[in-house]
């Protein structure tokens, strides 16, 4: 460095670095595993409890990971009829349906040319393990268009390895828009009901404008549809971090 | 040929069918809104009221967000048909039921309508409403048990006063 008055620069000391503490900003935003919040109906708020007490039960006996839509995820079950009584299988979660002690999730894959879609509860005592290999999430909420999808999207490597993330990390958004086989497709993939954002729509412009006239767009204005959760999550959270800390 | 067994049967189905179509439910509801948000107190039949009440009460909900709310002004845009009445359910109605958390309309059933269908008919209205009230509080009779001890007792206290 070329100092102005021929004495040497001064010393700079570097600066100092930033902590940025994410654990304790991370606490309050938890993932709480949409099966938890109950649904909306008549039923007394009783029987949601105790299935929420048997579903904690569960959880702390068994680890069920954090894992979302769009992620690919590898859960041995207790097979009786297998050599070492158990068996593996790796997929991508496609669908995760159900509340309380029945939910279940849907993993794809696509073996040897053939489809295969398994449908797994996650309180089942059959299951062993559940790992996450790659977490992330896609645009939407159900993936069930893969099934008509280029069976690439749905391939996946059954000795696939963990891919290693950061717990301080945003889960990130896998923005990928999917290619599809010619149609017919299993359901009509661009009506707006099923509000799908990511497929790439090869169609003829007149197609997609014809798919719109099945848009009900008084639908979003429609108030008495809304289901707040807010309140409702805030008080399972709590319950959640009280029981699992004991 | 009956398509499909899950339309026929209406077991849990929460929302009544009003008009030729979904859309056309909505506008009705819409425009019995925007009649009870104009005038305050509205006679219609029956279901047609207590279908509305839910829609009339939520959108007085997200009134009190405030306007500057982007999703509060589009409701209230498309509930309300007449535009000068955004501005009283702002600017009039939100403060006035801000102090309470929740039901802010009363429905009460009036004699049938007097047409050849007669409907069961509501009177729906906003509380705090500036009109006279619908109900009014009778008091109970002179010769009532407790009316008649009291007025025994007050009888007593003024013997006792006077000598």
């Amino acid at each position: 460095r070329v100092s102005s008055d021929g004495k040497p620069p001064k010393f700079q000391p570097p600066p100092k670095p930033v902590i940025i503490d994410r654990k304790t900003q991370k606490e309050e935003m938890r993932f709480l595993s949409p099966e938890f919040i109950p649904p909306r109906g008549r039923t007394t708020p009783l029987k949601y409890y105790i299935e929420r007490k048997d579903m904690i039960q569960r959880r702390k006996v068994f680890n069920i990971p954090e894992f979302y839509v769009g992620d690919v995820l590898a859960v041995t079950t207790a097979n009786p009829y297998a050599s070492d009584k158990s068996s593996r299988f790796v997929g991508i979660c496609i669908q995760r349906g159900g509340k309380g002690l029945g939910a279940t999730f849907v993993l794809r894959n696509v073996i040897e040319d053939q489809g295969v879609e398994i449908c797994y509860e996650l309180y089942s005592p059959r299951i062993q393990a559940i790992e996450v290999l790659k977490l992330e999430k896609r645009l939407d909420e159900n993936l069930m268009y893969l099934r008509d999808a280029l069976p690439e999207y749905s391939t996946f490597d059954v000795n696939m390895k963990p891919v290693p993330r950061m717990d301080h990390e945003e889960v990130p958004v896998n923005k990928v828009q999917v290619r599809m086989k010619p149609k017919p497709w299993s359901k009509r993939w661009e009506r707006p009901k099923y509000n799908i954002k990511g497929i790439k729509f090869e169609l003829p412009e007149h197609k997609m404008q014809a798919a719109q006239k099945w848009s009900q767009p008084w639908l979003e204005f429609d108030m008495l549809r809304e289901y707040d959760t807010s309140k409702i999550e805030e008080k399972i959270r709590k319950e959640l971090s009280e029981e699992l800390e004991k | 040929m009956r398509l499909s067994v899950a339309a026929a049967i209406s077991h849990g189905r929460v929302y009544r069918r009003f008009g030729l179509s979904p859309r056309s439910r909505l506008d009705l509801l819409r425009n019995l809104v925007t009649a009870l948000v104009r005038h305050e107190r509205i006679e219609t039949p029956w279901a047609r009221a207590d279908e509305m009440r839910g829609y009339a009460e939520r959108l007085i909900d997200y009134a009190k967000r405030g306007d500057k709310d982007e999703r509060a002004m589009r409701m209230a845009d498309f509930w309300l048909t007449e535009k000068d009445l955004i501005h009283k359910l702002f600017k009039v109605l939100a403060p006035r039921f801000q102090p309470h958390p929740g039901s802010y309309t009363r429905m009460l059933q009036i004699p049938n309508r007097d047409g050849l269908d007669r409907a069961k008919m509501a009177v729906i209205e906003l509380k705090g409403n500036p009109l006279p009230p619908l109900v009014r509080p009778r008091r109970d009779s002179d010769k009532t048990l407790l009316n008649q001890l009291l007025k025994g007792y007050r009888q007593d206290a003024q013997r006792a006063a006077a000598s």
